[in-house]
Protein backbone atom coordinates (compact mmCIF):
# COMPACT_ATOMS: atom_id res chain seq x y z
CA UNK A 1 0.00 0.00 0.00
CA UNK A 2 1.25 3.44 -0.87
CA UNK A 3 2.48 5.48 2.03
CA UNK A 4 -0.38 7.55 3.32
CA UNK A 5 -0.02 11.27 3.28
CA UNK A 6 0.02 12.48 6.86
CA UNK A 7 -2.88 14.82 7.53
CA UNK A 8 -3.23 15.54 11.19
CA UNK A 9 -6.70 17.00 10.83
CA UNK A 10 -9.39 14.47 9.99
CA UNK A 11 -11.08 14.89 6.62
CA UNK A 12 -14.52 13.78 5.46
CA UNK A 13 -14.94 10.45 3.74
CA UNK A 14 -16.30 11.13 0.27
CA UNK A 15 -19.21 8.80 -0.45
CA UNK A 16 -21.68 8.59 -3.36
CA UNK A 17 -24.24 10.22 -1.06
CA UNK A 18 -22.19 13.27 -0.05
CA UNK A 19 -19.93 13.79 -3.07
CA UNK A 20 -21.91 16.67 -4.67
CA UNK A 21 -21.50 18.70 -1.47
CA UNK A 22 -17.71 18.36 -1.54
CA UNK A 23 -17.47 18.82 -5.33
CA UNK A 24 -19.51 22.00 -4.90
CA UNK A 25 -17.24 23.31 -2.15
CA UNK A 26 -14.19 22.73 -4.35
CA UNK A 27 -15.90 24.77 -7.08
CA UNK A 28 -16.75 27.57 -4.61
CA UNK A 29 -20.44 26.73 -4.32
CA UNK A 30 -22.45 25.57 -1.32
CA UNK A 31 -24.64 22.72 -2.57
CA UNK A 32 -27.31 20.95 -0.53
CA UNK A 33 -30.12 18.47 -1.02
CA UNK A 34 -33.72 19.54 -1.38
CA UNK A 35 -36.58 17.06 -1.52
CA UNK A 36 -38.39 17.26 -4.87
CA UNK A 37 -41.50 15.75 -3.28
CA UNK A 38 -41.99 17.79 -0.11
CA UNK A 39 -39.52 20.68 -0.66
CA UNK A 40 -37.76 20.32 2.68
CA UNK A 41 -34.00 20.74 3.00
CA UNK A 42 -31.99 17.63 3.79
CA UNK A 43 -28.62 18.02 5.48
CA UNK A 44 -26.27 16.23 6.20
CA UNK A 45 -26.72 14.36 2.90
CA UNK A 46 -29.02 11.32 2.90
CA UNK A 47 -30.22 8.73 0.38
CA UNK A 48 -33.86 9.47 1.30
CA UNK A 49 -35.79 12.44 2.63
CA UNK A 50 -36.01 12.34 6.43
CA UNK A 51 -39.51 13.77 6.34
CA UNK A 52 -41.38 12.05 3.49
CA UNK A 53 -38.96 9.18 2.64
CA UNK A 54 -38.87 10.22 -1.02
CA UNK A 55 -35.75 9.25 -2.95
CA UNK A 56 -36.17 12.27 -5.22
CA UNK A 57 -33.55 14.49 -3.66
CA UNK A 58 -32.08 17.25 -5.82
CA UNK A 59 -28.78 19.02 -5.32
CA UNK A 60 -29.34 22.77 -5.42
CA UNK A 61 -27.16 25.79 -4.61
CA UNK A 62 -27.97 27.35 -1.27
CA UNK A 63 -27.36 30.84 0.12
CA UNK A 64 -23.79 31.64 1.11
CA UNK A 65 -25.09 33.88 3.86
CA UNK A 66 -26.56 33.05 7.23
CA UNK A 67 -26.40 33.83 10.90
CA UNK A 68 -24.90 32.20 13.95
CA UNK A 69 -27.46 30.10 15.85
CA UNK A 70 -25.02 29.18 18.62
CA UNK A 71 -21.30 28.63 19.03
CA UNK A 72 -18.53 27.48 21.30
CA UNK A 73 -14.88 28.33 21.75
CA UNK A 74 -12.72 25.22 21.76
CA UNK A 75 -10.09 25.55 24.47
CA UNK A 76 -8.79 21.99 24.82
CA UNK A 77 -7.98 19.01 22.64
CA UNK A 78 -9.83 15.88 23.80
CA UNK A 79 -8.59 12.47 22.70
CA UNK A 80 -6.15 11.75 19.88
CA UNK A 81 -8.20 11.92 16.67
CA UNK A 82 -8.36 15.73 16.68
CA UNK A 83 -4.93 16.63 18.03
CA UNK A 84 -4.13 18.28 14.69
CA UNK A 85 -6.33 21.15 15.87
CA UNK A 86 -4.05 21.82 18.86
CA UNK A 87 -2.17 24.73 17.24
CA UNK A 88 -5.50 26.43 16.31
CA UNK A 89 -6.75 26.63 19.92
CA UNK A 90 -8.66 28.72 20.88
CA UNK A 91 -10.99 28.62 17.87
CA UNK A 92 -14.71 28.95 17.22
CA UNK A 93 -17.06 26.24 16.01
CA UNK A 94 -20.64 27.28 15.36
CA UNK A 95 -24.00 26.22 14.05
CA UNK A 96 -24.85 28.57 11.20
CA UNK A 97 -28.44 28.84 9.98
CA UNK A 98 -28.21 29.65 6.28
CA UNK A 99 -30.63 32.23 4.87
CA UNK A 100 -33.36 30.12 3.26
CA UNK A 101 -31.46 26.92 3.95
CA UNK A 102 -30.45 24.36 6.53
CA UNK A 103 -28.17 24.53 9.56
CA UNK A 104 -24.48 23.82 9.05
CA UNK A 105 -21.74 23.15 11.58
CA UNK A 106 -18.50 24.93 10.75
CA UNK A 107 -15.88 27.38 11.97
CA UNK A 108 -16.11 31.15 12.29
CA UNK A 109 -12.84 32.69 11.17
CA UNK A 110 -11.56 36.10 10.18
CA UNK A 111 -12.48 37.92 13.38
CA UNK A 112 -11.32 37.90 17.02
CA UNK A 113 -13.05 35.15 19.00
CA UNK A 114 -14.47 37.59 21.54
CA UNK A 115 -16.41 39.35 18.77
CA UNK A 116 -18.37 36.23 17.79
CA UNK A 117 -22.01 36.54 18.91
CA UNK A 118 -25.26 34.61 18.51
CA UNK A 119 -27.35 36.02 15.61
CA UNK A 120 -24.24 37.58 13.99
CA UNK A 121 -24.55 37.64 10.15
CA UNK A 122 -21.86 35.56 8.45
CA UNK A 123 -20.92 34.46 4.94
CA UNK A 124 -19.15 31.46 3.49
CA UNK A 125 -15.44 31.47 2.83
CA UNK A 126 -13.98 28.38 1.16
CA UNK A 127 -10.76 27.06 2.67
CA UNK A 128 -8.51 24.62 0.82
CA UNK A 129 -7.31 21.99 3.28
CA UNK A 130 -4.36 21.17 1.01
CA UNK A 131 -5.49 17.53 0.92
CA UNK A 132 -7.91 17.71 -1.98
CA UNK A 133 -10.83 18.81 0.19
CA UNK A 134 -12.27 22.31 0.41
CA UNK A 135 -14.02 23.17 3.67
CA UNK A 136 -16.80 25.78 3.78
CA UNK A 137 -16.12 28.09 6.72
CA UNK A 138 -17.69 31.39 7.76
CA UNK A 139 -16.53 34.95 8.33
CA UNK A 140 -18.45 38.02 9.44
CA UNK A 141 -20.70 39.20 6.58
CA UNK A 142 -19.38 42.18 4.65
CA UNK B 1 -51.25 -5.04 26.12
CA UNK B 2 -49.34 -2.82 28.50
CA UNK B 3 -46.18 -3.78 30.35
CA UNK B 4 -47.29 -1.62 33.29
CA UNK B 5 -46.48 -3.37 36.57
CA UNK B 6 -45.87 -6.73 34.85
CA UNK B 7 -42.20 -6.88 35.77
CA UNK B 8 -39.85 -5.72 38.49
CA UNK B 9 -36.18 -5.09 39.08
CA UNK B 10 -35.10 -7.65 41.67
CA UNK B 11 -31.33 -7.41 41.60
CA UNK B 12 -28.75 -4.67 41.18
CA UNK B 13 -24.98 -4.86 40.99
CA UNK B 14 -22.47 -2.07 40.76
CA UNK B 15 -18.70 -2.42 40.95
CA UNK B 16 -16.79 0.51 42.41
CA UNK B 17 -15.83 2.95 39.66
CA UNK B 18 -12.19 3.91 39.37
CA UNK B 19 -9.69 5.43 36.99
CA UNK B 20 -7.14 2.65 37.37
CA UNK B 21 -4.65 2.77 34.55
CA UNK B 22 -4.97 6.55 34.19
CA UNK B 23 -1.51 6.95 35.75
CA UNK B 24 1.61 4.88 35.01
CA UNK B 25 1.97 1.85 37.27
CA UNK B 26 -1.67 1.72 38.34
CA UNK B 27 -3.29 -1.69 38.03
CA UNK B 28 -5.72 -2.19 35.17
CA UNK B 29 -8.84 -4.30 34.94
CA UNK B 30 -10.42 -5.40 31.70
CA UNK B 31 -14.02 -4.95 30.61
CA UNK B 32 -14.43 -8.73 30.96
CA UNK B 33 -13.43 -8.60 34.65
CA UNK B 34 -15.87 -5.76 35.36
CA UNK B 35 -18.65 -7.69 33.59
CA UNK B 36 -18.09 -10.80 35.68
CA UNK B 37 -17.91 -8.73 38.87
CA UNK B 38 -21.12 -6.75 38.15
CA UNK B 39 -23.02 -9.93 37.20
CA UNK B 40 -21.97 -11.65 40.45
CA UNK B 41 -23.05 -8.65 42.55
CA UNK B 42 -26.47 -8.45 40.84
CA UNK B 43 -27.07 -12.20 41.21
CA UNK B 44 -26.10 -12.10 44.90
CA UNK B 45 -28.45 -9.16 45.44
CA UNK B 46 -31.31 -11.12 43.84
CA UNK B 47 -30.45 -14.38 45.58
CA UNK B 48 -29.82 -16.06 42.22
CA UNK B 49 -26.90 -17.90 40.72
CA UNK B 50 -25.52 -18.36 37.23
CA UNK B 51 -27.48 -21.64 36.86
CA UNK B 52 -30.76 -19.70 37.13
CA UNK B 53 -29.91 -17.86 33.90
CA UNK B 54 -29.65 -20.88 31.63
CA UNK B 55 -32.08 -20.35 28.75
CA UNK B 56 -33.08 -16.96 30.17
CA UNK B 57 -32.55 -13.42 28.87
CA UNK B 58 -29.26 -11.59 28.58
CA UNK B 59 -29.09 -7.96 27.47
CA UNK B 60 -25.60 -6.64 26.83
CA UNK B 61 -24.87 -3.01 26.06
CA UNK B 62 -22.36 -2.12 23.35
CA UNK B 63 -19.59 0.02 24.74
CA UNK B 64 -16.79 2.22 23.42
CA UNK B 65 -14.13 -0.44 23.09
CA UNK B 66 -16.56 -3.27 22.40
CA UNK B 67 -18.93 -2.54 19.55
CA UNK B 68 -18.21 -5.60 17.47
CA UNK B 69 -21.41 -7.07 16.03
CA UNK B 70 -21.43 -10.20 18.23
CA UNK B 71 -20.81 -8.39 21.51
CA UNK B 72 -23.91 -9.85 23.28
CA UNK B 73 -22.65 -13.37 22.45
CA UNK B 74 -19.16 -12.46 23.65
CA UNK B 75 -20.65 -11.25 26.94
CA UNK B 76 -22.51 -14.58 27.31
CA UNK B 77 -19.19 -16.35 26.74
CA UNK B 78 -17.44 -14.14 29.31
CA UNK B 79 -20.16 -14.83 31.88
CA UNK B 80 -20.42 -18.51 30.96
CA UNK B 81 -24.18 -18.56 30.45
CA UNK B 82 -26.38 -19.83 27.61
CA UNK B 83 -29.14 -17.29 27.03
CA UNK B 84 -32.42 -18.30 25.44
CA UNK B 85 -33.15 -14.67 24.57
CA UNK B 86 -30.38 -12.28 23.58
CA UNK B 87 -31.07 -8.56 23.67
CA UNK B 88 -28.60 -5.79 22.89
CA UNK B 89 -28.29 -2.19 23.96
CA UNK B 90 -27.31 -0.03 21.01
CA UNK B 91 -28.68 3.28 22.26
CA UNK B 92 -25.51 4.55 23.89
CA UNK B 93 -26.17 6.19 27.25
CA UNK B 94 -29.91 5.57 26.89
CA UNK B 95 -29.46 1.79 26.66
CA UNK B 96 -29.95 0.93 30.35
CA UNK B 97 -33.31 2.67 30.46
CA UNK B 98 -34.33 1.44 26.99
CA UNK B 99 -33.62 -2.13 28.03
CA UNK B 100 -35.96 -1.88 31.04
CA UNK B 101 -38.78 -1.76 28.51
CA UNK B 102 -37.33 -4.29 26.09
CA UNK B 103 -36.68 -6.78 28.90
CA UNK B 104 -40.15 -6.20 30.35
CA UNK B 105 -41.67 -6.89 26.93
CA UNK B 106 -39.73 -10.15 26.58
CA UNK B 107 -40.78 -11.30 30.06
CA UNK B 108 -44.41 -10.19 29.66
CA UNK B 109 -44.64 -12.05 26.36
CA UNK B 110 -43.42 -15.21 28.04
CA UNK B 111 -40.15 -15.49 26.12
CA UNK B 112 -38.23 -15.75 29.37
CA UNK B 113 -38.63 -15.28 33.09
CA UNK B 114 -35.41 -13.47 33.96
CA UNK B 115 -33.30 -10.90 32.12
CA UNK B 116 -29.82 -9.87 33.17
CA UNK B 117 -29.04 -6.41 31.79
CA UNK B 118 -25.35 -5.70 31.93
CA UNK B 119 -22.64 -3.28 30.83
CA UNK B 120 -19.03 -2.56 31.66
CA UNK B 121 -16.19 -0.52 30.28
CA UNK B 122 -12.56 0.02 31.02
CA UNK B 123 -11.47 3.09 29.07
CA UNK B 124 -8.36 3.49 31.25
CA UNK B 125 -7.67 -0.22 31.47
CA UNK B 126 -7.55 -1.18 27.83
CA UNK B 127 -6.95 0.37 24.47
CA UNK B 128 -8.05 -0.40 20.98
CA UNK B 129 -11.22 -2.03 19.83
CA UNK B 130 -13.73 -0.58 17.44
CA UNK B 131 -14.18 3.17 17.63
CA UNK B 132 -16.24 4.05 14.57
CA UNK B 133 -17.80 7.49 14.30
CA UNK B 134 -21.30 8.36 13.11
CA UNK B 135 -20.98 9.38 9.44
CA UNK B 136 -22.33 12.89 10.16
CA UNK B 137 -19.69 13.36 12.84
CA UNK B 138 -16.90 11.97 10.65
CA UNK B 139 -17.79 14.05 7.57
CA UNK B 140 -19.36 17.24 8.92
CA UNK B 141 -18.07 17.80 12.47
CA UNK B 142 -14.58 16.35 12.93
CA UNK B 143 -13.11 18.17 9.89
CA UNK B 144 -14.16 21.43 11.59
CA UNK B 145 -12.53 20.49 14.89
CA UNK B 146 -15.74 19.66 16.79
CA UNK B 147 -14.16 18.28 19.94
CA UNK B 148 -16.67 15.53 20.78
CA UNK B 149 -19.59 15.82 23.20
CA UNK B 150 -18.02 18.71 25.19
CA UNK B 151 -18.29 20.84 22.09
CA UNK B 152 -21.68 19.55 20.96
CA UNK B 153 -23.33 20.17 24.33
CA UNK B 154 -21.66 23.59 24.42
CA UNK B 155 -23.68 24.46 21.31
CA UNK B 156 -26.87 23.51 23.15
CA UNK B 157 -25.88 25.27 26.37
CA UNK B 158 -24.86 28.42 24.49
CA UNK B 159 -28.30 28.61 22.90
CA UNK B 160 -30.03 27.67 26.18
CA UNK B 161 -28.37 30.58 27.99
CA UNK B 162 -29.24 32.91 25.10
CA UNK B 163 -32.94 31.98 25.06
CA UNK B 164 -33.58 31.47 28.80
CA UNK B 165 -31.30 34.11 30.27
CA UNK B 166 -29.97 31.52 32.70
CA UNK B 167 -26.54 32.24 34.09
CA UNK B 168 -23.70 30.32 35.70
CA UNK B 169 -25.59 30.59 39.01
CA UNK B 170 -28.39 28.40 37.65
CA UNK B 171 -26.03 25.73 36.30
CA UNK B 172 -23.84 25.99 39.40
CA UNK B 173 -26.77 25.24 41.69
CA UNK B 174 -27.37 21.91 39.95
CA UNK B 175 -23.64 21.06 40.11
CA UNK B 176 -23.50 21.88 43.84
CA UNK B 177 -26.61 19.78 44.55
CA UNK B 178 -25.16 16.77 42.73
CA UNK B 179 -21.88 17.01 44.60
CA UNK B 180 -23.72 17.37 47.92
CA UNK B 181 -25.53 14.09 47.24
CA UNK B 182 -22.22 12.50 46.19
CA UNK B 183 -20.75 13.53 49.54
CA UNK B 184 -23.46 11.36 51.18
CA UNK B 185 -22.92 8.42 48.80
CA UNK B 186 -20.04 6.11 49.79
CA UNK B 187 -20.02 4.75 46.21
CA UNK B 188 -19.41 8.14 44.56
CA UNK B 189 -16.00 9.03 43.18
CA UNK B 190 -15.94 12.81 43.75
CA UNK B 191 -17.18 13.42 47.30
CA UNK B 192 -15.78 16.76 48.45
CA UNK B 193 -18.60 19.32 48.57
CA UNK B 194 -18.29 22.34 46.25
CA UNK B 195 -19.77 25.84 46.19
CA UNK B 196 -21.23 27.82 43.31
CA UNK B 197 -18.03 29.85 43.40
CA UNK B 198 -15.98 26.66 42.90
CA UNK B 199 -18.18 25.90 39.89
CA UNK B 200 -17.62 29.37 38.42
CA UNK B 201 -13.88 29.05 38.92
CA UNK B 202 -13.63 25.61 37.32
CA UNK B 203 -11.68 25.48 34.07
CA UNK B 204 -13.42 26.57 30.86
CA UNK B 205 -13.30 23.63 28.44
CA UNK B 206 -15.51 24.71 25.55
CA UNK B 207 -17.43 27.92 26.29
CA UNK B 208 -19.79 27.92 28.10
CA UNK B 209 -19.03 24.34 29.30
CA UNK B 210 -16.76 24.27 32.34
CA UNK B 211 -14.99 21.32 33.94
CA UNK B 212 -17.70 21.02 36.62
CA UNK B 213 -20.38 20.73 33.91
CA UNK B 214 -18.76 17.59 32.55
CA UNK B 215 -19.02 13.91 33.32
CA UNK B 216 -15.79 12.10 34.11
CA UNK B 217 -14.75 8.91 32.27
CA UNK B 218 -14.13 5.95 34.58
CA UNK B 219 -13.81 2.17 34.59
CA UNK B 220 -16.55 -0.01 36.01
CA UNK B 221 -19.41 -2.43 35.51
CA UNK B 222 -23.11 -2.39 36.39
CA UNK B 223 -25.99 -4.84 36.06
CA UNK B 224 -29.63 -5.28 36.99
CA UNK B 225 -31.99 -8.25 36.92
CA UNK B 226 -35.67 -8.18 35.99
CA UNK B 227 -38.33 -10.81 36.43
CA UNK B 228 -42.11 -11.14 36.30
CA UNK B 229 -44.15 -9.38 39.00
CA UNK B 230 -45.31 -12.80 40.16
CA UNK B 231 -41.84 -14.29 40.60
CA UNK B 232 -40.56 -11.02 42.06
CA UNK B 233 -42.66 -11.55 45.19
CA UNK B 234 -40.54 -14.51 46.27
CA UNK B 235 -37.15 -12.89 45.70
CA UNK B 236 -34.71 -11.77 48.38
CA UNK B 237 -35.24 -7.99 48.08
CA UNK B 238 -38.48 -5.97 47.80
CA UNK B 239 -39.48 -5.74 44.12
CA UNK B 240 -39.25 -2.39 42.36
CA UNK B 241 -41.86 -2.48 39.61
CA UNK B 242 -41.57 -0.98 36.14
CA UNK B 243 -44.77 1.08 35.94
CA UNK B 244 -44.18 3.32 32.97
CA UNK B 245 -41.72 3.39 30.13
CA UNK B 246 -41.08 5.23 26.90
CA UNK B 247 -38.36 5.54 24.31
CA UNK B 248 -37.82 8.00 21.46
CA UNK B 249 -35.03 7.99 18.91
CA UNK B 250 -34.04 10.46 16.20
CA UNK B 251 -36.51 13.09 17.40
CA UNK B 252 -36.72 16.53 15.82
CA UNK B 253 -38.65 19.46 17.16
CA UNK B 254 -39.16 21.85 14.29
CA UNK B 255 -37.76 21.09 10.81
CA UNK B 256 -35.15 18.32 10.76
CA UNK B 257 -32.69 20.58 9.00
CA UNK B 258 -33.01 23.30 11.64
CA UNK B 259 -34.40 21.68 14.79
CA UNK B 260 -34.83 23.25 18.22
CA UNK B 261 -31.99 21.72 20.27
CA UNK B 262 -33.55 22.79 23.59
CA UNK B 263 -36.30 20.17 23.40
CA UNK B 264 -35.28 16.50 23.43
CA UNK B 265 -36.93 13.15 22.77
CA UNK B 266 -37.35 12.85 26.55
CA UNK B 267 -40.47 14.97 25.95
CA UNK B 268 -42.08 12.06 24.06
CA UNK B 269 -40.48 9.24 26.07
CA UNK B 270 -41.47 10.86 29.38
CA UNK B 271 -45.04 11.52 28.25
CA UNK B 272 -45.46 7.85 27.30
CA UNK B 273 -43.99 6.74 30.63
CA UNK B 274 -46.33 9.00 32.62
CA UNK B 275 -49.38 7.94 30.59
CA UNK B 276 -48.58 4.24 31.02
CA UNK B 277 -47.94 4.50 34.75
CA UNK B 278 -50.85 6.76 35.80
CA UNK B 279 -48.41 8.21 38.35
CA UNK B 280 -48.79 11.97 38.91
CA UNK B 281 -45.81 14.30 38.74
CA UNK B 282 -46.31 15.26 42.38
CA UNK B 283 -45.87 11.63 43.46
CA UNK B 284 -42.47 11.28 41.80
CA UNK B 285 -40.06 11.87 44.64
CA UNK B 286 -36.79 11.21 42.91
CA UNK B 287 -35.48 12.16 39.46
CA UNK B 288 -32.32 10.39 38.37
CA UNK B 289 -31.62 12.03 35.04
CA UNK B 290 -28.90 11.20 32.58
CA UNK B 291 -26.16 13.70 33.29
CA UNK B 292 -23.32 13.78 30.84
CA UNK B 293 -23.49 17.56 31.36
CA UNK B 294 -25.27 19.87 33.80
CA UNK B 295 -27.45 21.66 31.18
CA UNK B 296 -28.69 18.24 29.98
CA UNK B 297 -30.21 17.65 33.44
CA UNK B 298 -32.00 20.99 33.31
CA UNK B 299 -33.41 20.54 29.81
CA UNK B 300 -34.81 17.13 30.85
CA UNK B 301 -36.57 18.60 33.90
CA UNK B 302 -38.35 20.88 31.41
CA UNK B 303 -38.94 18.03 28.92
CA UNK B 304 -40.57 15.88 31.60
CA UNK B 305 -42.99 18.66 32.45
CA UNK B 306 -41.81 19.41 35.99
CA UNK B 307 -41.58 23.07 34.96
CA UNK B 308 -42.12 25.25 31.91
CA UNK B 309 -39.58 26.01 29.20
CA UNK B 310 -36.75 28.34 30.21
CA UNK B 311 -38.31 28.61 33.69
CA UNK B 312 -35.52 30.47 35.46
CA UNK B 313 -37.61 31.14 38.54
CA UNK B 314 -38.37 27.44 39.02
CA UNK B 315 -34.66 26.61 38.99
CA UNK B 316 -33.99 29.41 41.47
CA UNK B 317 -36.75 28.50 43.93
CA UNK B 318 -36.74 24.70 43.93
CA UNK B 319 -34.81 22.73 46.54
CA UNK B 320 -33.39 19.81 44.54
CA UNK B 321 -31.74 18.06 47.50
CA UNK B 322 -32.90 14.66 48.77
CA UNK B 323 -34.95 16.30 51.55
CA UNK B 324 -36.26 19.04 49.26
CA UNK B 325 -39.17 19.82 46.93
CA UNK B 326 -37.94 17.79 43.96
CA UNK B 327 -34.94 15.55 44.70
CA UNK B 328 -32.69 15.06 41.68
CA UNK B 329 -29.43 13.18 41.09
CA UNK B 330 -29.56 11.60 44.56
CA UNK B 331 -26.52 9.41 43.87
CA UNK B 332 -24.50 12.45 42.84
CA UNK B 333 -25.05 11.44 39.22
CA UNK B 334 -22.52 10.22 36.71
CA UNK B 335 -20.81 13.60 36.96
CA UNK B 336 -19.66 12.59 40.45
CA UNK B 337 -19.81 8.79 40.24
CA UNK B 338 -17.98 8.47 36.91
CA UNK B 339 -19.05 7.32 33.47
CA UNK B 340 -17.72 3.96 32.31
CA UNK B 341 -18.79 4.64 28.71
CA UNK B 342 -22.34 3.43 28.00
CA UNK B 343 -22.42 1.68 31.40
CA UNK B 344 -22.65 5.04 33.13
CA UNK B 345 -26.36 5.57 32.58
CA UNK B 346 -27.24 2.42 34.51
CA UNK B 347 -26.35 4.38 37.64
CA UNK B 348 -29.68 6.16 37.30
CA UNK B 349 -31.69 2.92 37.17
CA UNK B 350 -29.78 1.45 40.12
CA UNK B 351 -30.15 4.62 42.23
CA UNK B 352 -33.92 4.79 41.74
CA UNK B 353 -34.19 1.11 42.73
CA UNK B 354 -32.09 1.77 45.85
CA UNK B 355 -34.15 4.81 46.82
CA UNK B 356 -37.43 2.92 46.45
CA UNK B 357 -36.04 0.01 48.47
CA UNK B 358 -34.93 2.47 51.16
CA UNK B 359 -31.26 1.49 50.93
CA UNK B 360 -29.76 4.96 50.52
CA UNK B 361 -28.64 5.71 54.07
CA UNK B 362 -27.74 9.35 54.63
CA UNK B 363 -29.14 10.44 51.26
CA UNK B 364 -32.41 8.50 51.54
CA UNK B 365 -35.42 10.40 50.19
CA UNK B 366 -38.19 10.16 52.85
CA UNK B 367 -41.52 8.51 52.01
CA UNK B 368 -40.66 7.64 48.45
CA UNK B 369 -42.91 5.35 46.42
CA UNK B 370 -42.13 6.42 42.86
CA UNK B 371 -39.08 7.63 40.99
CA UNK B 372 -38.08 8.31 37.39
CA UNK B 373 -34.87 7.44 35.58
CA UNK B 374 -33.83 8.66 32.16
CA UNK B 375 -31.15 7.88 29.63
CA UNK B 376 -29.91 9.77 26.60
CA UNK B 377 -27.33 8.87 24.00
CA UNK B 378 -25.56 10.32 20.97
CA UNK B 379 -25.69 14.00 20.06
CA UNK B 380 -27.15 14.32 16.57
CA UNK B 381 -25.87 16.79 14.01
CA UNK B 382 -27.32 20.23 14.49
CA UNK B 383 -29.79 19.20 17.19
CA UNK B 384 -29.56 17.11 20.36
CA UNK B 385 -29.91 13.54 21.52
CA UNK B 386 -30.42 10.73 19.04
CA UNK B 387 -31.58 8.25 21.69
CA UNK B 388 -33.77 8.95 24.69
CA UNK B 389 -35.67 6.80 27.19
CA UNK B 390 -37.56 7.32 30.45
CA UNK B 391 -38.84 4.86 33.05
CA UNK B 392 -41.07 5.24 36.09
CA UNK B 393 -40.36 2.75 38.86
CA UNK B 394 -42.36 2.16 42.02
CA UNK B 395 -42.79 0.06 45.13
CA UNK B 396 -46.28 -1.12 44.19
CA UNK B 397 -47.45 -2.77 40.96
Amino acid sequence: MAEEKVSKKPLPEITPVNQPFWDGAKAGKLMMQKCASCSTWVFPPRPVCGDCASEKLEWVPVSHKGKIFCFTIIREVVGTALRGFGPDIPYVTAWVDLDDGPRLCSNVIGCPIDQVKIDMPVEVVFEDSGDGITLPKFKPAA
Amino acid sequence: MSIKGKTAVVGIGETPTDRLGSKPGEPRKSTAEYLAWAARLAMEDAGLSKKDFEGQGLAAIYTTNHSQPFWPEEVAAILGITPGVSLAGGNGGASSVSLLGHAAAAISAGLCDLVLVIAAASPFGERGGHRGAHADTRDYEMPFGVMGPNCKISFVMSRYMHESGMTEDHFGKIAVTGRYHASLNPGAYLRKPITIDDYKKSRMISDPIRLFDCVMPANGGKAYIMTSAERAKSMRKPPVYLLGWGECNNASFGPRYRANPLITGITHAGKRAFEMSDVAHKDIRCLNLYDDYIPVVMVQIEDLGFCGRNDKTFFEKTDFTFKGDLPIQTSGGMINCGQPSTTGGMLHVIETVRQIRGECGERQVPNIKFGISTGVGAVNYGKNFGCTAAAILGSQS
